[in-house]
């Protein structure tokens, strides 16, 4: 019994997102091959996700991109910004550059191809938990021959709701009762657009949002 | 023919035939009116003249009355003296005078034709047959009487309608007429003909002005009709086009969805339960047979198959991570393709537009990069998306060779990919412009985000 917990102490608990009970079917047929995975849950969406998580709190999430409700790369920023622990391990069929550049702005650890063998999900679920990054081949050829250059300066989902709700006069400690996120997770948001953004001063942060249509000034 | 055609040729047969009636009517009404007034200002000048002579005559007579009581003592010289009387009594100028004959037509008294004193003309015929002076003495010996008949008009030598009057004296057996010439009241009288046919003509010429300046009206309005119908039917058929394509990019992008969401994942299901087997078999150790082998192969190429026509019809990218992120990627296929240098510049957000307008401005992108592709020989491309003062702009600039946009809008295959793009960017109430030199080409798109704010509150939420 003692041998027994010790040995589920050291599987690695992963959470399967994908909105394709049979992809999830699939890929858990192979993986339960693997003795040293542990496949905890299944959710459909971000949302599912986002609730699963806080019960469950799983080593690595293997996270589908196109679902209905909230898309992965949106359910990762949040999942990455409120549980530094769990990696997320992008699982997805899209293999052009923006969907990789996204992902890893919004805090994945790795991007898999669905179409890569369940050995190689296996080896990158392995990797990402030893805190490395994780990439398909083909993936990383592709971050190689195209490195991440002045995406930074992109802002991801996450920033562009907070710049929202800021140029709507919301305060940083309003949006974090809002967004159930700590003031200092939305200090530093704020200051991260401001980087991004090149600007200084709250005005210059309000007209940019509204010149960019984050705020509907019509209703406001 | 249409309606409003048959109508307007129904309206311009029914102005000429009123005009025609009315002119008909005005006209002939008018000179019905005016002839009847000419005629009763005839008969009042012709007896204001017979009048006039009655009066002569009277005055002329009652000069020499007192010679007649001297003519039963001696006849003849009385006879003599009224003569040279009557010869000197002139009125009206030369054209009044008094003449006599006798009963047997021999002129006694003629002032103005001496030559005719003394000889009998008592068979002298007018032009018309009628025997004059027979008729004037008839006339006289029925008591006095008028009558009508060509003479020679002292005052213009030449022969003119007269009106002779003409009375018997019982006590020299004479015939006394005087006459008047009526050529000045029919000159008035032609005056008066003259006049009226002038006011008919002017009144035709205005009938003729009203009904052409009206035709004239009809056909403007019937052009502008015409064309207001046509510009109507036009923006119908653009607009029909536009919701055919956007019919048709919605299905595509159903279709798309299903092949990306159905059929390929349940392809990669089928990969992982082959994977599964053959692990299950390695479990037991067996080796992987060569036919589960070849399935795996014929699948993971079934599976870039499908993604390859799932992403022709509609790039899945586009709904994921919005706009300057499908362009970006398209770009970079696109420099791997042609080795063409590619810039894009994107402002720092994302999916902000609506699915029409990030559809219509990635089909823009897309067909200017494939006819750079095929006719610009262009070494560099950027592309700008932007939103500011609340337009969101597009450009698109090569430095390829550049082409004659005129011409290209009309024929050629790339020019008429241009125009849809430019119908469908105008249907989302937005700007297409295209500048093109032999230094290159450049295309920008202008949308008011007027045109889509309105999504704005959805796009936020969905982010959230």
């Amino acid at each position: 019994m003692n041998i027994s917990s010790k040995e589920e102490q050291r599987k690695i608990t992963v959470l399967l997102v994908d909105d394709h009970p049979m992809v999830q079917g699939g890929l858990l047929a192979c993986l339960e091959y693997y003795d040293d995975i542990d496949v905890v849950g299944l959710c459909n969406d971000g949302k599912d996700a986002l609730n699963k998580v806080k019960k469950l709190k799983p080593n690595v999430i293997l996270m589908d991109v196109s679902m209905p409700l909230m898309n992965g790369i949106d359910a990762t920023e949040i999942i990455t910004e409120q549980y530094p622990d769990t990696k997320v391990l992008i699982f997805s069929m899209h293999d052009s550059s923006e969907f990789v550049y996204s992902a890893i702005q919004a805090g994945a650890s790795g991007y898999v191809l669905k179409d890569t063998s369940s050995e190689d999900v296996y080896h990158a679920i392995k990797s990402v938990v030893e805190g490395n990054r994780h990439f398909s081949s083909s993936i990383a050829k592709m971050l190689i021959e195209a490195p991440l250059k002045n995406e930074h300066d992109k802002l991801t989902t996450r920033e562009q709701v907070i710049l929202s709700h800021v140029a709507q006069g919301f305060s940083s400690k309003d949006i974090a009762k809002k967004l159930e996120i700590s003031f200092r997770t939305v200090e530093a948001h704020r200051r991260n657009i401001k980087i991004k953004l090149k600007i200084e001063c709250l005005a210059d942060l309000v007209r940019y949002a509204i010149n960019n249509g984050l705020v509907n000034h019509k209703n406001k | 023919m249409t309606l409003p055609l048959r109508m307007f040729y129904i309206a311009i047969v029914q102005v000429i035939l009123t005009s025609f009636i009315i002119y008909y009517l005005v006209t002939s009404q008018y000179r019905e009116l005016s002839d009847m007034n000419v005629k009763t200002l005839e008969s009042f000048l012709i007896a204001q003249k017979e009048q006039e002579l009655k009066n002569y005559t009277s005055i002329a007579l009652s000069s020499v009355e007192h010679m007649y009581q001297l003519a039963e003592q001696n006849n003849q010289t009385n006879q003599t003296a009224v003569a040279d009387i009557f010869k000197n009594m002139l009125y009206n100028g030369d054209d009044g005078y008094f003449f006599i004959y006798d009963d047997k037509g021999v002129a006694i008294v003629h002032p103005k034709e001496p030559e005719r004193v003394g000889k009998n003309w008592w068979d002298l015929e007018s032009d018309s047959g009628d025997k004059i002076i027979q008729i004037l003495i008839e006339n006289a010996h029925a008591g006095g009487g008028f009558y009508r008949y060509q003479w020679l008009k002292p005052s213009e030598k030449n022969k003119a309608s007269k009106l002779g009057y003409s009375i018997y004296s019982k006590e020299w057996q004479w015939m006394l007429g005087t006459g008047v010439y009526l050529d000045d009241v029919y000159a008035q009288l032609d005056n008066l003909h003259q006049e009226i046919d002038n006011h008919i003509n002017y009144t035709k010429q205005i009938i003729l002005i009203v009904a052409l300046s009206s035709i004239f009206f009809i056909f403007l309005f019937g052009i502008a009709v015409n064309l207001n119908n046509k510009k109507t039917a036009e923006a119908k058929i653009s607009q029909l086009g536009q919701r055919i394509i956007d019919v048709q990019e919605e299905e595509n992008r159903h279709i798309s969805r299903e092949l990306h969401d159905g059929i390929i994942q349940t392809l990669i299901s089928i990969k992982y339960s082959l994977e599964a087997t053959a692990m299950f078999l390695l479990k037991n150790k067996q080796q992987k047979p060569p036919p589960l082998k070849q399935a795996e192969e014929s699948l993971g190429f079934a599976i870039k198959e499908v993604r390859r026509i799932s992403h022709h019809m509609h790039p899945q990218i586009l709904d994921e991570l919005g706009l300057s992120s499908a362009i970006e990627t398209l770009a970079i296929d696109f420099s791997k393709q042609t080795g063409v240098q590619i810039n894009v510049n994107k402002p720092s957000l994302r999916k902000l537009l609506p699915d029409f307008i990030n559809t219509t401005l990635y089909r823009v992108v897309q067909e200017s990069l494939t006819n750079i592709k095929k006719h610009a020989k262009a070494k560099n491309v950027v592309i700008n998306i932007s939103i500011h003062d609340s337009w969101l702009t597009l450009t698109i600039k090569d430095d390829g060779l550049g082409f004659d946009i005129n011409a290209t809008t009309i024929k050629g295959n790339h020019g008429i990919g241009l125009r849809n793009l430019a119908e469908r960017v105008e249907h989302h109430s937005g700007r297409f412009n295209i500048m093109s030199s032999e230094k290159g080409t450049e295309i920008t798109v202008n949308i008011p985000t007027s045109s889509f704010t309105k999504d704005f509150p959805n796009t936020i939420t969905k982010v959230k």
